[in-house]
């Protein structure tokens, strides 16, 4: 069962893999909307919250800037 | 063409971007209005009722149906060994009660959301029944009529699976139209 359960994302149904990485990224992405926005509230500058995310400042502050 | 809404339907096309914004949606398809007529009473609630099902059981089977379009797959990051259900209880604790599920990509925040052309589709086709039905006003069951003018739109889909009787509900609206 576990076999089964564990082949998903890296299996062989194209369909099923391919939900998998989708729900990976919108879990992805929703945690770090959560985590920047809290970055932002203690202080953290655009800089600090880039290196941590292993991206540019420019790409982090257009993503999340609020409008 | 707005001007010959009535209240009511101006109202569940208000409803529509709220319920819109509720789910976190990117744009207002026919499943939203289908879920601000069944929320707005009156006579599409009675139709509705009178096809087979509750009007609250019709859009609490929406709601989910356009939440699970989220593209988090609670079974397939189970596949992953992932507990999507930890996970938001755990953010949830960190941050605040329904964070988690707020939370969404910072894109497309704030403003007007946009009609998908379906949902334009089902606004004229509620203005097409109108005058079938030689009525000066597009009601709500005019609306609803719209919806299931067209079988493939997402609303009738949704209304459809939900388990309604299509045929039987259009024949209530007309009825009443």
């Amino acid at each position: 069962m576990n076999s089964t359960l564990a082949t998903t994302a890296a299996g062989d149904d194209p369909r099923a893999g391919l939900r998998a990485v989708r729900s990976l990224r919108e879990l992805a992405d929703r945690l770090e909307s959560l985590q920047v926005e809290r970055a932002r509230d203690l202080g953290w500058s655009w800089q600090d919250i880039a290196d941590a995310l292993g991206v540019s400042r420019q790409a982090v502050h257009k993503k999340h800037r609020r409008p | 063409m707005f001007e010959r809404f009535t209240r009511e339907a101006r109202a569940v096309v208000t409803d529509a971007q709220i319920v819109a914004r509720s789910l976190h949606s990117p744009a207002i398809d026919t499943r939203h209005v289908v879920i601000a007529l069944t929320e707005s009473g009156g006579t599409t609630a009675r139709a509705l009722r009178s096809s087979g099902l509750a009007p609250g059981t019709i859009a609490s089977a929406v709601r989910r149906e356009i939440s699970g379009d989220s593209g988090l797959d609670r079974e397939a990051l189970a596949s992953l060994g992932i507990d999507l259900d930890a996970v938001r209880e755990t953010a949830d604790a960190t941050f605040s009660d329904g964070a988690f599920d707020a939370a969404t990509r910072r894109h497309g925040r704030g403003g007007h959301l946009p009609f998908t052309r379906d949902a334009k589709k089902c606004l004229e086709l509620a203005l097409r029944e109108a005058v079938r039905l030689r009525s000066k006003d597009i009601s709500a069951g005019h609306l609803l009529l719209g919806v299931l003018r067209d079988p493939r739109s997402p609303g009738a889909r949704a209304l459809s699976a939900a388990g309604t009787d299509l045929p039987t509900l259009r024949a209530t609206l007309e009825e009443a139209a």
